[in-house]
């Protein structure tokens, strides 16, 4: 889509060692993602530190997650879900936008009953699993930056990841998968949270981030 | 999606009856003069004292030579930017005077123009929404022809733009410029940018008019049923019954311009390009509107989209040669 890959391979590689100090620097995973719909039951609990937790019963849709305002490309992202008993539709997902241009990506390591999926790009084996990366548009569609027509990055694990002990995401793998699969990030980071996202279930997940 | 309603009444326009000619296009020196000095003090009028009000009707001639234009249009006097922190502070880039829209173009003024009406919120004084790029231009020729003008653009749908990179435009119209036109045309982004920050009369503001988004703007916080904290969230928004608002309701800017932060955005003439993205592909939108996060807002974010893209967030004002 963007012909001047050498000049955005430079850019990136610019932007990932200022990210490196970046992400040195930054501190905690405090900021905290709160949406729901208003239908159902949904009860979530923003817990001290990287901690949250969601008791949900026929739900709509809802996104309530922990991270940090800005992502960054080559954060480790660490979590315990010592709880994650989705019943129907939801995901436990690394989940965030970066813009110029903008992309929603996510990396799915649990999922309910449906798996998402979209168009094939490869796999790439990162914190002992193999992800499918799947690529998919979005026409006219609402984000940060308005009306866009966007792109989705996804990553999901081929397995749901055993869930009650601490495990990483190491986020780099996955962008150099998605750059290496012609899917390259934006050059700013909007926020970046280790999210419970359910649609029409029940459930409850008690997650820690840090 | 509950609709948003129309400004409960229109006061008669003072200016209408005083400055209009009587169904001719032509106005008299001394007609003039008296519009020029009414107009100026209903700049001040509407600057200082923030109206909601739209007048409409008003005309006096423009500087191009006897055409008329509409008291909704306001002279911006050229120059560099005095504004400290835009896109194109401390450069040497000049501006040349031009005219540009107190308002983005209304539902009313839309539909007289176009026929029809493609927003999802409906009112006469809401800004037009879901405009795509190629019909903010068609847009602004036919209303050149109607009001006499010579239209700016030159539009051929016969054969794809080869300068047309993007990959989800199925129209790629070859669109061309009357370099001399005194017809409408929209902005392009450096006279909306220097626009918004208040011209030769900046105050160096964050957003258009101020540095409180809620003074200046209708957002995604402020645009719906209740105020939104937290992080942008669509789901919330859309939950909120969020909408587009009648125009002219906020704080203006330094220039007596109203909306260029938020509301809806605005469609500017230049391809987007930056150093990821190439010329080509999307269009310039700039001052976000009431779906995009905070930042879009800023005098200086560049926003683009692809030039068929509709949205209901997205919009236009127009702009004239002086």
């Amino acid at each position: 889509m963007f012909k001047k890959k050498k000049l955005m391979a430079v850019l990136v590689a610019v932007a990932m060692v200022s990210a490196l100090f970046a992400v040195n620097g930054a501190s905690a995973n405090t900021y905290w993602q709160y949406w729901t719909d208003g239908i159902g039951y949904v009860n979530a609990t923003n817990g001290q530190g990287g901690n949250y937790s969601v008791s949900w019963s026929n739900s709509g849709n809802f996104v309530i997650g922990k991270g940090w305002q800005y992502g960054a490309h080559n954060r480790v992202v660490n979590y315990n879900a010592g709880a994650w008993q989705p019943n129907g539709n939801a995901y436990l997902t690394l989940y965030g936008w970066t813009r110029n241009p903008l992309i929603e990506y996510y990396v799915v390591d649990s999922w309910g009953s449906y798996r998402p999926t979209g168009d094939y790009r490869g796999s790439v084996y990162s914190d002992g699993a193999w992800y499918d990366l799947y690529h998919s548009w979005r026409y006219n569609a609402p984000s940060i930056d308005g009306t866009q027509t966007f792109q989705q990055y996804w990553s999901v694990r081929q397995q749901k990841r055993p869930t009650g002990s601490n495990v990483s995401i190491t986020f780099e793998n996955h962008v150099n998968a998605w750059g290496a699969a012609g899917m390259p990030m934006g050059s700013s980071w909007s926020y970046q949270v280790l999210a419970t996202e359910g649609y029409y279930s029940s459930g409850y997940s008690n997650v820690t981030v840090w | 999606m509950r609709r948003a309603g129309r400004l409960s009444s229109r006061r008669p326009s003072l200016f209408g009856s005083i400055c209009s000619s009587k169904g001719g296009r032509i106005v008299s020196k001394k007609k003039t003069l008296v519009c020029a000095v009414f107009v100026l003090v209903a700049a001040a009028v509407a600057v200082g004292g923030c109206s909601s009000v739209q007048v409409s009707g008003a005309e006096q001639t423009d500087r191009t030579g006897g055409k008329l234009l509409s008291d909704q249009m306001v002279l911006v006097e050229g120059g560099t930017f005095k504004h400290k922190r835009s896109n194109y502070s401390g450069g040497e880039v000049a501006v040349q005077d031009f005219y540009i829209g107190k308002y983005e173009v209304t539902q009313k003024e839309w539909t007289a123009v176009m026929g029809s009406n493609p927003s999802k919120f409906r009112g006469d004084n809401l800004p037009v929404d879901s405009v795509s790029w190629y019909e903010a231009i068609e847009y602004c020729n036919r209303r050149s022809l109607m009001e006499g003008l010579e239209p700016y653009y030159n539009i051929d749908k016969s054969q794809a733009d080869p300068d047309n990179k993007s990959e989800i435009d199925p129209l790629k119209w070859i669109v061309t410029i009357n370099e001399g036109a005194n017809g409408y045309r929209l902005p392009t982004e450096l006279e909306w940018e220097y626009a918004a920050s208040g011209g030769q009369k900046s105050k160096g503001y964050k957003y258009s008019g101020g540095n409180k988004p809620d003074d200046v703007s209708w957002n995604w916080r402020n645009a719906g049923n209740r105020y939104l904290k937290g992080g942008w969230s669509w789901q919330s928004i859309e939950n909120n019954e969020n909408r587009t608002r009648p125009v002219g309701r906020k704080k203006a800017n330094e220039l007596g311009l109203y909306d260029m932060s938020g509301n809806v955005r605005e469609w500017c003439w230049d391809w987007y390009e930056d150093q990821m993205v190439e010329s080509g592909m999307f269009r310039v939108v700039r001052g976000g509107g009431w779906l995009g996060d905070v930042h879009t807002l800023e005098i200086k974010f560049r926003g683009m989209f692809d030039a068929s893209g509709v949205g209901p967030d997205q919009g236009f004002r127009v702009a004239r040669n002086a």
